[in-house]
C-alpha cells in the first residue's frame, strides 16, 4: 500500500478507429470478450508517474499533446486502452468550462446538480450553498438560465461549485484563463490555501507563469508521450526553450544560409563545453567564449559577439571593434580572440552564442556561428535579464 | 442525485410550455379518448364476456402499462447520446443516467395511470382497490423489466446506432401481440396457444383481474415472470456496466 494518491503506471489510450458501422461493431464486440477496445488512433503513450497527498502537478505541452486525454482518463470520463490508473482519495475535476451544465436550467439548479455529481448530498449543499454563491459573486443572475450567462459567470460557477466540494485531488483544464482578473486572482487564492491544507492538484495550464506559482512537479507531454517529468521549473523551462527554438526555426526556414565567402567563423565555442553535450549554465555563472575566424586577405576581422534568446531575440551583442580590440594570428590567417562574461545575469530559458565575422571595418558580417545554451534557476522574475534591484519599503506612517 | 435526475428530467419536459404539468392531466385523458374512439367506436372491439366492463376500461388497464414499459425502454436507450455532454466532462456513474431516465419515463406513465384509474373510478366503475398491492407489484415487475431491458438498449445504442430505428419497431410488434386492445379471447385458437408464450400477456391478464376483479394473489406464472425480470434487470446491468467505460470515445 503506497501513500501515493494517483499512480498512473504505463497509461495508454488509442481511440477507436473510425466511426463507419463495421468499425464499430467490432469495438463492441472486442469491448463485450476482452474488456477493451484494439487498435485505433494512439493519443497517449506509456505515460508513467505518481502523485503523492500534498503535491502538485502541472501538465504541459503543445496543443494536441495529450493533456486532455490524460485528464480525462484520471477522471474516469474515459477508459484507459492500455496500463492502469490508480488513486485514493475523491477526485473532483473542472475539465470544461461549464461542463455539466444545463443551458435551459438556472444557474441555482445547475450548481446543486453538479454539487450532486461531485458526491454533494442535499444537505451539504444547502450548508455550503451560501459560500458558494459568495464564491462564484455573480449575484441574482443565479436565477437566470446558464444559457444568458458569459463565459465568465460559467466558470465562476463551475469553480466555485468544486471549491466548496474540497476534494483530495484537484483537476482543472485550463479553465482559470476565462474568468476576469479578479476571478482568476480569487482561484489562484483558493487553489493556494487549498495546496496549504494539503490539497493535491493536477491542472493544465498553458500559462507557465502560473504553474511555476502553483505547482511542484511538471509533466510535459508530447505527442501523447512523456518528455519530462520532475521539478517544475526544470521542466518548464525546458518547455519553454523547445518552443522558442521551435518558432526560431520556423522562421529560418526558407532564409538560406549565407555562403561562407570572405571572413569565415571557424571555430566557435563556449568553454568547458567542447564536446558536443548539452550547454547549461546556473543564472550567474561565468561564461566565456573563444572564437576563430578565418581572414581571406590576411587583414584582422573583427568579431561580433551576441547573445539571443533561442527564440532570435537579441540580448546582448558587442563587437571587438567597440572596445578596440584586435585579434590576434597564429598563422596569417588565422585570427583568434575570446569573451568573457564574468556574470551571466540572464533568466532561466534557452539562449544562444552567436558569433559573427566581420570585416576589418566593422560594416558587413560575413559569417555566423550558433551554440546553444541553456540557462537553469530557481528565479520567478519575468523576462530576459536579472537585473540588480531591492525593493524600498517606506517606514510605516504611525 | 438518482432523485435529482429524476426531478429534472421530469421537469425538462414541461419546462417552457404554458400549461406546464397541467399535460400530465391532459394527455392521458385526450390519448384514452382517442383510443376509445378508434377501437371502441370505429372498430368496435369488444372484451371477455366475463368481465362486464367497458371496452376503454379493458383498455386503460393495458395500454398505460405498456406505455410505461415501452416508454422507459426507449428513453433510457436514448439516454446515453442525450446527455453526451455530461458522459463527457463529468465523471458520472452512467448506470444512474440512464436508470432515471427510464425512471423518469415510467414514473410519467404512471401518473396518467392514476389519472385515467382516478377517471374511471369517477365514470362509475368499480375499481377494486383491495387488488392494489397485487397491481403495485405487477407495476414493479414491469418496471425492473423495463429498466433491465433500457439498460441493454442503452449501451447497445451507442456502439449500434440501428438501434434507434429498430426498437420502437421491435416495440410496436410487442404493442400488438400483446392483449391491450384487444381480449385474449378474441384470437382464434391457434394463436392463443401462441399468446400464452408472451409473458406480457399474462402480467396484464393479472392486472386487469387484480383491478377490476379484485385477485389479491398474483399467479405463478407472474411470480416466475418477476424473478426471470430481476434476472434480466441484474444482466442488464452487467452488460451496461462491461460497456460503458468506453461509451465516451463513440459518442
Amino acid at each position: 500500500m503506497s501513500e501515493h494518491l494517483l499512480t498512473v503506471d504505463a497509461l495508454g489510450k488509442s481511440y477507436p478507429p473510425g466511426v463507419v458501422n463495421m468499425g464499430r461493431l467490432k469495438a463492441f464486440w472486442s469491448i463485450l470478450l476482452k474488456g477493451h477496445t484494439v487498435g485505433g488512433k494512439s493519443v497517449l503513450e506509456d505515460i508513467n508517474f505518481e502523485v503523492q497527498a500534498g503535491e502538485s502537478v502541472g501538465v504541459i505541452g503543445a496543443n494536441g499533446a495529450g493533456k486532455s486525454t490524460l485528464l480525462k482518463l484520471i477522471t474516469g470520463v474515459l477508459a484507459p486502452s492500455q496500463g492502469a490508473i490508480q488513486t485514493n482519495g475523491t477526485i473532483a475535476a473542472l475539465l470544461e468550462l461549464g461542463a455539466g451544465f444545463e443551458p435551459e436550467y438556472t444557474g441555482l439548479e445547475n450548481l446543486r446538480m453538479n454539487a450532486a455529481f461531485l458526491g454533494l448530498n442535499r444537505k451539504q449543499i444547502d450548508d455550503r450553498l451560501d459560500n458558494i454563491l459568495a464564491f462564484a459573486d455573480i449575484g441574482q443572475s443565479i436565477h437566470e438560465p446558464i444559457k444568458h450567462y458569459s463565459s465568465g459567470m460559467v466558470v465562476r460557477l463551475g469553480f466555485a461549485v468544486v471549491a466548496s466540494v474540497k476534494p483530495d485531488l484537484l483537476i482543472t483544464d485550463e479553465v482559470l484563463a476565462v474568468g476576469d482578473e479578479s476571478f482568476q486572482k480569487k482561484c489562484i487564492r483558493w487553489i493556494e490555501s487549498y495546496l496549504d491544507q494539503g490539497g493535491t492538484l493536477l491542472m493544465v495550464s498553458h500559462n507557465m507563469y502560473q504553474v511555476q506559482k502553483l505547482c511542484r512537479k511538471a509533466l510535459w507531454l508530447e505527442q501523447g508521450r512523456s518528455r519530462a517529468w520532475g521539478d517544475v521549473f526544470d521542466v518548464t523551462q525546458a518547455y519553454l526553450a523547445w518552443h522558442e527554438r521551435n518558432d526560431a526555426e520556423q522562421q529560418l526556414k526558407g532564409q538560406s544560409q549565407r555562403s561562407g565567402s570572405g571572413y569565415q567563423v571557424q571555430q566557435a565555442w563556449i568553454e568547458g563545453f567542447e564536446s558536443n553535450s548539452a550547454i547549461t549554465f546556473e543564472s550567474g555563472d561565468r561564461m566565456q567564449v573563444h572564437l576563430q575566424i578565418r581572414s581571406p586577405d590576411g587583414r584582422p576581422p573583427v568579431a561580433l559577439v551576441g547573445i539571443a534568446r533561442a527564440d532570435g531575440t537579441p540580448v546582448f551583442g558587442t563587437a571587438s571593434d567597440h572596445s578596440d580590440q584586435l585579434l590576434t594570428s597564429q598563422d596569417n590567417r588565422l585570427y583568434s580572440i575570446s569573451i568573457e562574461f564574468p556574470r551571466l545575469a540572464l533568466l532561466p530559458g534557452g539562449y544562444a552564442v552567436r558569433v559573427c565575422a566581420m570585416d576589418p571595418e566593422g560594416l558587413r558580417i560575413h559569417d555566423t556561428h550558433e551554440c546553444e545554451f541553456s540557462v537553469r534557476g530557481r528565479s520567478r522574475s519575468l523576462g530576459m535579464i536579472e537585473l540588480p534591484y531591492r525593493w524600498i519599503v517606506p517606514e510605516a506612517v504611525e | 442525485m438518482f432523485l435529482d435526475l429524476i426531478s429534472r428530467d421530469l421537469r425538462s419536459r414541461f419546462i417552457g410550455s404554458y400549461t406546464g404539468w397541467l399535460w400530465l392531466l391532459i394527455n392521458p385523458l385526450l390519448l384514452l379518448g382517442v383510443y376509445a374512439f378508434v377501437f371502441g367506436v370505429i372498430f368496435k372491439a369488444r372484451v371477455p364476456e366475463n368481465m362486464e366492463v367497458s371496452f376503454v376500461v379493458w383498455l386503460a388497464l393495458g395500454l398505460w402499462p405498456w406505455l410505461a414499459f415501452s416508454e422507459g425502454i426507449v428513453s433510457a436507450s436514448e439516454s446515453m447520446p442525450r446527455y453526451k455532454n455530461l458522459i463527457s466532462k463529468v465523471a458520472v456513474p452512467r448506470e444512474i443516467l440512464a436508470l432515471s431516465t427510464a425512471t423518469a419515463s415510467f414514473v410519467l406513465q404512471m401518473v396518467g395511470f392514476v389519472v385515467v384509474l382516478v377517471l374511471i373510478s369517477l365514470l362509475g366503475v368499480t375499481i377494486h382497490w383491495s387488488g392494489l398491492i397485487h397491481a403495485a407489484s405487477i407495476l414493479t415487475t414491469l418496471f425492473i423489466l423495463s429498466c433491465g431491458i433500457g439498460l441493454f438498449a442503452a449501451a447497445l445504442r451507442v456502439y449500434i446506432p440501428d438501434i434507434e430505428q429498430l426498437l420502437p419497431t421491435m416495440l410496436m410488434f410487442g404493442f400488438f401481440l400483446t392483449p391491450i386492445i384487444y381480449a385474449p379471447e378474441m384470437l382464434p385458437e391457434a394463436f392463443g396457444v401462441w399468446l400464452d408464450l408472451n409473458p406480457m400477456a399474462g402480467l396484464l391478464t393479472d392486472l386487469r383481474g387484480a383491478l377490476l376483479v379484485g385477485d389479491a394473489f398474483p399467479s405463478l406464472a407472474t411470480g416466475v415472470f418477476a424473478a426471470i425480470s430481476a434476472l434480466i434487470f441484474l444482466l442488464g446491468m452487467m452488460f451496461f456496466r462491461r460497456m460503458s467505460p468506453f461509451f465516451e470515445d463513440f459518442l
